[in-house]
Order: structure tokens, then sequence, then C-alpha cells
């Protein structure tokens, strides 16, 4: 009962006229960066930052927040229609989303989007009012070793469930664990493939090196064959989602949202493995899995559920450990800080208004995301017949100073420029680079956590079977890797004794 | 045409009247003429980028144009640095000089390309801050003789986590091991964050980290904070005492003060360290920065650049004895 109490408490903070707009505001800033590529979240929280002084801490909080799953909403909207993911959650929906949109289908996949964000962040919402505090226990209970098999598991996954050939996939996989090496060497600060350029010390852009392979590739790739262009211009199609569409979509977005919820109260980068997790699960388990890579919407639905979901829970470590999950939530213990109020496990107690009335208004900034969003789709559509000479120069543009704001530095506009190459000649190839992005994200983290556990049990690699959950997550693993090989082994042997 | 000549003699009149305006003008133009740049090398969340934020707003008031934070994170603070460096010493691009970027990098790194006094004009010192040693609260220790005793005991040394290779917090793990002999074995993170989260889990048993960002944790318990590294004792945490006061004589504070690029105008240094002073003696920025476990400076650009200078001479040896060195 004391939810109910709570959450009722909440709402009342939420739901006063300032709150309300300016969980509107925030909602509509984060749709508009979200939709332009690679502006992100960070870099706009930290322009507005100074408008946030003046407003009390609650109201600040909710805009704030507003903007972060704003955000999350709008970069599926680039994902779709422009191949532009900006983060590495909208990655995952370029996959199936753009051939959706190829096929005439992105009013679907927009609708598709929204609806399962919204359906995912509402059940979240419940889940971080009704356990945060328990679910503290759980993202602590995650020592290096765990982490370590957590991130092995979703690598071994991603070259099991790959597309197209199986060896390309893993060459990906490790090209992109390489590419993530580059960079100061967390344990002994050596630097690492920098070629003695500062800007290369903190690793390469994840921004610059997504943008480039995928949105600006596919520009190239466009004006390269003028007839696929056509294709996007003519064929829009129903904006709504038809009947098969939405018994297909349902039960993915369920087991995203499960997905999704559970992995984002990870600190350590649980959020990013949460849409590429749900992704390879759609593959795998549900009822469209052959049509992947044609423009499934299951691929579509089970990510974006899984990426919402996990965008609400990631506010657990925050809320209850004062320990920011991400570039993100720590801008926002910088404004708490900064309006007086210390973040940390105490503010329950001390602040319950804004904690309370900041997770009543994430359902109420879903809300309004909905009401912001669904009316667009047909909006956004129409952006493809703009007649393509007029808008890729655009999308060049935003890219550029997308690339520029993350850092302030031109480095990274000339990164893009160069993984756009890199990205078109991996087409030519046939190599995706949805593999390489997965090595790049996990490839740092793993290496991180692996050499982290080893000092900490002073080499003894006995700690991964040791631990619980780690030895849980390498038992998932050697299953998932003898059900890829075994079949394989055996059709090999068919077809041997044929022979 | 009786129009024409009080129009011609208020033009010649109002020239006249510019004159002796705008001959100062020429020596000294008028500063700040255009929003100021405050570059925080560092990315934002973070501490240094919270107290740049908090002086910004000050500075906004005191000199009349917006301050406008630019957050270049890079290479321990070394890009945002060199870039100020690089820019034009009009004053209207500022750095938010620290001990990573002015103090420990002149030693660290063996291909640094500024040169941390000669490059900059330093302005003033806005805070100092100590440092402290924290402990899981089911950690047996509860002095620095406990966590020496406890070192040794166990064969395998003590694990003590910091924000990452080459940062004050680590470097003051390495001044501890060698000033007691206790066995330390340094755990570096991505960062004071999610050190700190292994450390409330007790996946290592201590940490290092400044005062700013521990004092939350401090506060509800959730670490149990052994020394703090100042000379004296913080007002914010009476309770916690010094490491010179259990016997260990270790003083090493972490700073952050405004600096500009080489050669700015007298004229622009004084009038920033006079708008600084001004900020720093606002009591409710105070009591802020003392809030967060910060202690304010008062040093202007004379006594900055002297400190600036002493703190690279300190800091030389303790590297050096470290072995940590970048290319």
């Amino acid at each position: 009962m004391d939810i109910i109490s709570n959450l009722a408490f909440g709402f009342g903070v939420a739901l006063s006229f300032q709150n309300v707009l300016f969980a509107l505001i925030g909602a509509l800033i984060g749709t508009a960066i979200g939709v332009l590529p690679g502006i992100g979240p960070v870099a706009t929280i930290s322009l507005l930052l100074p408008i946030t002084f003046g407003q009390p801490a609650t109201t600040a909080i909710i805009m704030l927040a507003g903007i972060y799953y704003g955000a999350q909403y709008g970069g599926s909207t680039t994902a779709i229609l422009l191949n532009l993911p900006g983060e590495i959650s909208s990655v995952v929906t370029t996959l199936e989303g753009y051939k959706m949109a190829r096929n005439g289908r992105a009013g679907a996949a927009l609708a598709t989007s929204a609806l399962g964000s919204f359906f995912a962040g509402s059940v979240a919402t419940i889940f971080v009012a009704g356990s945060g505090p328990l679910l503290t226990q759980v993202a602590l209970s995650f020592g290096p070793a765990d982490y370590f098999s957590l991130m092995l598991l979703g690598l071994i996954i991603s070259a099991v469930l790959a597309q197209g050939s199986v060896v390309k996939a893993i060459a990906m996989v490790a090209l992109g664990v390489a590419l993530g090496l580059v960079g100061t060497d967390v344990q002994t600060g050596q630097q690492r493939f920098t070629f003695g350029i500062p800007e290369l010390s903190d690793g390469i852009s994840f921004v610059a090196l997504a943008m480039g392979m995928f949105g600006i590739a596919e520009i190239i790739l466009n004006l390269e064959r003028p007839e696929s262009r056509s294709v996007l211009k003519t064929k829009v199609g129903s904006l709504w989602l038809t009947k098969e569409e939405w018994k297909r979509a349902t039960p993915s977005v369920l087991r995203g949202t499960a997905l999704g919820s559970v992995l984002g109260i990870l600190p350590g980068g649980g959020a990013a493995l949460s849409s590429f997790g749900s992704y390879m699960l759609e593959r795998k388990v549900s009822k469209g899995r052959h049509l992947f890579g044609s423009g499934a919407i299951e691929g579509v639905a089970g990510p974006e559920a899984a990426n919402n979901a996990a965008a609400q829970t990631s506010f657990i470590p925050l809320l209850t450990l004062g320990i920011p999950s991400n570039a993100v939530m720590a801008l926002m213990v910088g404004a708490l800080i900064i309006q007086g109020i210390q973040p940390g496990p105490r503010m329950v107690e001390a602040q319950p208004d804004l904690f309370w009335g900041l997770i009543a208004s994430m359902w109420i900034g879903n809300v309004m995301l909905l009401v912001i969003n669904l009316p667009m789709i047909g909006m956004w559509v129409k952006l493809l017949q703009v007649p393509y000479k007029f808008l890729y120069p655009a999308i060049l543009v935003f890219c550029a100073i997308g690339a520029y704001s993350v850092n302030n530095n031109v480095f990274d506009v000339y990164s893009t420029a160069m993984f756009a190459v890199i990205g078109y000649l991996f087409n030519k190839l046939r190599l995706e680079p949805a593999p390489l992005l997965i090595g790049f994200v996990l490839g740092p983290m793993m290496e991180e956590h692996l050499r982290r556990a080893m000092l900490l049990s002073r080499g003894d690699p006995m700690i991964f079977v040791q631990r619980p959950i780690s030895a849980t997550m390498l038992a998932i693993g050697a299953v998932a890797l003898a059900a890829m090989l075994l079949p394989n082994l055996r059709k090999g042997k068919d077809a041997a004794l044929a022979g | 045409m009786s129009g024409i000549l009080p129009r011609r003699a208020l033009l010649v009149g109002s020239a006249a009247l510019a004159l002796p305006l705008a001959a100062p003008a020429q020596t000294a133009p008028a500063f700040p003429g255009q929003p100021i740049r405050l570059v925080v090398p560092f990315a934002p969340g973070g501490t240094t980028d919270l107290v740049a934020r908090l002086l910004s707003q000050g500075l906004q008031d005191q000199l009349g144009q917006p301050v406008i934070i630019e957050n270049r994170a890079g290479a321990g603070a070394t890009v945002g640095s060199l870039a100020v460096a690089q820019a034009a010493p009009d004053g209207h691009t500022l750095l938010m000089s620290n001990i990573a970027s002015q103090g420990v990098a002149p030693s660290l790194y063996r291909s640094l390309r500024y040169d941390a006094l000669r490059d900059f004009t330093h302005i003033a010192l806005v805070v100092d801050n100590p440092l402290a040693f924290l402990a899981n609260p089911r950690f047996p220790a509860t002095t620095l003789a406990d966590v020496v005793r406890l070192s040794r005991e166990d064969a395998r040394g003590i694990d003590i986590a910091s924000s990452g290779s080459g940062s004050t917090n680590h470097l003051l793990i390495l001044q501890f091991g060698q000033a007691t002999g206790a066995h330390v074995n340094h755990v570096p993170y991505r960062g004071a964050g999610p050190a700190m989260t292994d450390t409330i889990a007790g996946v290592v048993p201590m940490m290092s980290d400044s005062l700013p960002s521990a004092a939350a944790h401090i506060r509800a318990g959730s670490v149990r904070p052994l020394a703090l590294s100042a000379g004296t004792r913080h007002p914010a945490f009476p309770a916690v005492p010094t490491f010179r006061e259990q016997g260990v004589d270790l003083v090493s504070t972490s700073w952050f003060g405004l600096s500009g690029p080489a050669g700015l105008p007298p004229a622009v240094t004084e009038r920033l360290g006079r708008a600084a002073a001004a900020v720093l003696a606002d009591p409710a920025l105070r009591a802020r920065f003392a809030e967060i476990g910060g202690t304010v400076g008062a040093l202007g650009p004379d006594g900055y650049t002297e400190f600036v200078r002493a703190e690279i001479a300190r800091w030389a040896p303790v590297v050096q004895a470290s072995g940590a060195q970048v290319d």
C-alpha cells in the first residue's frame, strides 16, 4: 500500500502546472535533439543547465529527465527513417527499422517504436517505484567477474545470431573490440594505438563511428544508386499498424520490457546491453524470426521497449546510491548539487517530493511523448518525400554539428568522415557494421572488468566460476555456443555422409 | 540650408566628444566586450564542471557578460588546457585550470604540448579540497594504523580503488604506501563513480577519492572516512582526522583555478582577478563550496602563479617514484 500512497504523493507533486509544463518542454526539446543526428542529450543538458538554476530542484530535474527520454524517442526516428543512429541503443533500431522504412512501412515502424516505448516506460516506472531500493542490492551484487561474464555472454550471442556469414560476423566483432581498445589503458595509464594524437587518448568517439558507418555511408550508397531513393520516395504506405503487425509486435514488446527493466539497473553498461540483448532474443524466439534482415517488426518492437525500460530503471542507481550510471545521469547529479541537494541513499527520506515527483513525472513524460510523437509520424514520413538532393546535405551538416558537439572538437568531425568511407567499403564487401559496434562497445568494458577481476583475485581465474552470477552467465554462454555449433556439426556430418 | 549647418556642427561635436572616450579604448579595449568561454577540460557532471558552473554564475554578474561553459574533455584534461593555451589572449577564453592539467601533467606526460606555467596567465585559485581515504563500513579498519596492520597481516596486501591511473587519488595511495610501508594494491577505475560503487558493495575494501565527490556518501554512512589529506580538519567534517594527526606526514589537496592564455593584458588579468575575488567573497557561494567539501582559495594572479609553480615541483618526485609515465 506504501507504493500507492507514495505514487499518489508523487503525482500530486508532478501534476502541478509548472511541473507538467516543464515535463512537456523537456520532452519536446528531447525529441527535437533526438531527431537531429548526433546531437545527444549530454550536449543539450549541459547547455540548458543554467536555465534550471532559477527553478525549484524538482522542476529542474523533471525537465532534464524529459530531455533524456525524449532524446531516446527522437533518436529512434532518425534511426528508422535515415539509418542514422545517434546513440548505442538506436544502432539496433536501424537494423530492422530502416528496412521497414524502405519497404514502405516507416509509419508502422515509428508507431511501434512509440507505443512499445510507452508501454515499457509505464511498466518500468511502476517497477522503479515498487522495488527501487530493493533493486539496489541487485546492482551492488554484480562484481567485476560478473560483469565480465555478462558481457562475454552478450558477445557470444551476438556472434551466434549474426546475419549472413558467421565468420565475417566474428571478424567484425573482433575488429570492433580492437577499435574499442584505442586510447588510454585504464590499468596502467599507457596509451594504446593513439599515434601521438591527444584526441585519441580517450578512445574513438562512438558518435563518430556510428554516424559515419551507418548514416553517412548510407548516404554515399544512396547517391550511388538513384533508384533506391525513389523507392523511399514513392512507397510511404499506411501509417498505422496492421492487425497482423500488432499481433507480432506485442509479445516482443513484453519480452523487451522485461529484459530492459532488469539490465537497466546495472550501473556498468547494462543499459547498452538491453537493446542488443532484446534484438538477439527476438531473432531467436519470435514468430517472425525468419523475416529478420528484411524488416521484421519484432526487431523494432523488442529493442525499442527494452531501451526505454532500461532508460527508466537506470535512474535506480542514481536515486538510491547517488551514483550516476551514464553521462546524462552524471549531469543530473551536477544539476542537483548546484541546487544544493546531494543525491545519495538518503534522498528518498530527505527529499521525498523530488524522489516520488520524479518517478511520477517519468510516466507523465511518457504520456507526453506519445502525444507528441503519434501525430507527428505522418510529418516524419513526409520528410522522406523531400527530394534527396535537399535532404542529404542537411543530414551531413547536422551530422557534422552533432559529431563536433560531443567534445567541441573538430577532430571528431574528421573521424566521422573517415568512418563513412570505411562504412561504404564494408558495405561493398558485405560486412555488417552492427557486430563491429557491439564489439566496440562491449570489448573495452569486458577488458576492464576482466583485468580488474584478475587484479582483485591476484591472478586466479577461478574467480569466474566461483561467483554464482558469473558462473551462471558462463554456463548460459556455453549452452548458446553449443546450440549453435551442434546443428552445424550435424549438418556438416550429414553433408559429408551424403557426399 | 539652415538645417545642414547645425547637423554638421552636431557631428563635429559628437566626434569631439567621442575622442576622449576612444583614446583609452585604443590602449585597453573595453573588457569584456563579448561573451566569455570558460573551458572545462573534463566531461560535464564532475567536480571541475560543478565548480566552474558555480563560479560562472557569479562571474557573469560581476563582468556583465555571459560566461559560457565549454566542456572539452580528453587526455587527463590536457586537450582542453592546450586549446586555451593556443587561444587569443584577450580574456574571452578562460580555463578551469586544475591539479591534473597544471600540477601533475607536466611530470606525467612525456610529450605535453604546453608549459603549465609559461603558456598560461594564472588568475585566481578558486577552490582547494582535501582527498579522503574511505572504507566500506564492514571493513574492520577505523584508523590508518589499522590499515597498515591489516595490509601486513594479509599476504595479498590491501586493495585500494581510485578514479584512475595517474590521478591524484592514485598518487595519494602510492604516497601512503611509501610513507607507511603498508602493502597496498592499487585498483584503478574509469572515474570515481564506478570505484565508489564497488567500495560501497565491498568488492574493494577501500578507496581514495576527492572530498567533494565522496561527501554525500560519507554523510549517508555508505562509506566510512578514515582520513583527510588537508593540513587541518575540514569544517564540514570535523570528526574526520587528517593524515598528519594519525602520524602519516601527507598533505595533498586537489585544486581548481581560473587561468587564461599567456600574455593576457595586465588590465584584463586584474579585472578578472578582481571579479573572481568578489565572487569568492560571497558567503552563500563559500557555504556551498564548504558543503561539498571544498575550501575557497584566496590567491590572486601572483599568488596562484607561485602556487602552480610549487605544485609542479612538488608532484615531480611523486610521479617519478610512482613509475607512472604517459607518452
